[in-house]
């Protein structure tokens, strides 16, 4: 039996870590019937362990079910509702007003998370990673670079939201107007345009290398790339574009 | 310009609405029509947190959308309308008339509904709604990113053994 907490901010540093940690896995369990409602009760699961009852108490089964229902956010900002709901749950919210907070936090979150890491993080770390290569590094320098910088960028995402979750409970709508969630998206994309216009070409330099032999033919893909994305407009995902330009340069270097 | 997409999507605003529609319409406003949402100030607070700074929302409840349907139709900016559940839009079509088309974007897994498309879960009495909407002349297909394929409705209530 787990002596009971008041409140979600209190809870002991092991379980913040078993959180954060179970957060890492939370895609682990997508569906599409509950996508990745499961993943938030199996990250709460270690503070639920605190309601009054404990394990074997019918508050812990009941929140534990409750939490593990259809839910849908973007994975790296989804902490934020576990730990806004671990708090709730903790402090004895009515049940009826933590479903509502749950159903109206999903959107939010998946529309803020889609926007800074889909739409600009991941395009610019892959722009990065090319930049590395136009600048003559490894595969493995240019592969290294893009896990690196990636990683580092959603694992102090997922750090920040359970900790600001647990800390602001049911306020945590203020949290979503922080300057890097708002502003970043387009600070971002305005780098990733400064970084591509340094990367491509140095890339596309490498590529050539010395002489004019491959030059016509680097045109010519490149004038094919941009009718190719003006006929396909909204077919075309960013991210996926980032990541095919970026898995080609790392083949190319590998097999030249 | 005016409204580009009337949508259904049980998660109101998210990523597919602002990012998968919102960049390649170049939507500038989005009208959010929910009576529980228009009358909660907590809620209107996170849905506004989720839209980008150069994006305007709009929160009505149904009789409000209605009412003001002809001013965010003349909206000389890009603009998307979203519902919640086929009945709010049901009551929206048949209050203004000049919607010809809906788009299913997401009503998910609850008790009692059956899956249609892995983003379309209906109970025998949501298909229904959905036929007296086709039955006032709207087009009703379902898409959920711009990307996939618009499936008309008869397909979309056929199942899963599409």
């Amino acid at each position: 039996m787990t002596a009971p907490t008041s409140s979600g901010a209190d809870l002991p540093v092991r379980v913040k870590f078993a959180m954060y940690f179970r957060l890492l896995a939370m895609q682990g369990s997508w569906n599409y019937e509950t996508l990745n409602g499961t993943g938030i009760g199996f990250t709460m699961e270690p503070a639920l362990r605190y309601l009054p009852g404990g394990i074997d108490g019918p508050a812990y089964r009941a929140a534990l079910a409750r939490e593990s229902r259809y839910f849908n956010a973007h994975p790296y900002l989804a902490g934020i509702a576990v730990g806004a709901l671990v708090r709730a749950e903790l402090d004895g919210v009515e049940p009826a007003r933590i479903e509502r907070f749950r159903t109206a936090l999903a959107g939010p979150l998946g529309s803020v998370g889609d926007r800074l890491v889909w739409a600009s993080w991941l395009p610019f770390c892959s722009l990065v990673a090319i930049g590395v290569y136009g600048a003559g590094g490894s595969p493995m320098g240019v592969v290294g670079t893009f896990l690196l910088l990636y990683n580092a960028g959603h694992i102090l995402l997922r750090a920040w939201g359970l900790r600001i979750g647990l800390s602001r409970g049911l306020h945590v709508a203020s949290a979503l107007g922080n300057p890097v969630l708002r502003q970043g998206p387009q600070y971002i994309g305005c780098a990733a345009a400064l970084v591509a216009g340094v990367a491509l070409p140095l890339a596309l330099q490498r590529v050539a290398g010395p002489g004019l032999g491959l030059v016509g033919g680097i045109i010519g893909a490149a004038l094919i790339g941009i009718v190719l994305l003006a006929r396909l407009r909204e077919h075309a995902e960013g991210w996926r574009i980032a990541l095919g330009v970026l898995a080609i340069f790392v083949l190319y270097s590998v097999l030249t | 310009m005016g409204i580009h997409l009337y949508r259904i999507d049980d998660r109101l605003v998210h990523g597919q609405v602002v990012v998968g529609w919102g960049q390649p319409l170049n939507a500038r406003f989005l009208v959010l029509v929910d009576d529980l949402v228009a009358s909660s100030d907590w809620e209107k607070e996170l849905y506004r947190m989720a839209i980008p700074p150069e994006m305007e929302i709009y929160f009505a409840d149904v009789g409000g959308a209605i009412r003001d349907h002809a001013r965010y139709a003349a909206d000389p900016r890009p603009g998307l309308l979203i519902t919640g559940d086929i009945a709010s839009m049901y009551r929206l079509v048949k209050g203004v008339k000049a919607i010809g088309s809906v788009n299913l974007g997401g009503i998910h897994h609850r008790a009692g509904r059956t899956a249609k498309l892995r983003y379309i879960f209906l109970t025998p009495g949501e298909e229904g709604q959905l036929h007296d909407l086709e039955a006032a002349g709207v087009e009703v297909t379902a898409q959920d990113v711009p990307s996939a394929r618009a499936v008309p409705l008869a397909e979309v209530l056929e199942g899963e053994s599409q």
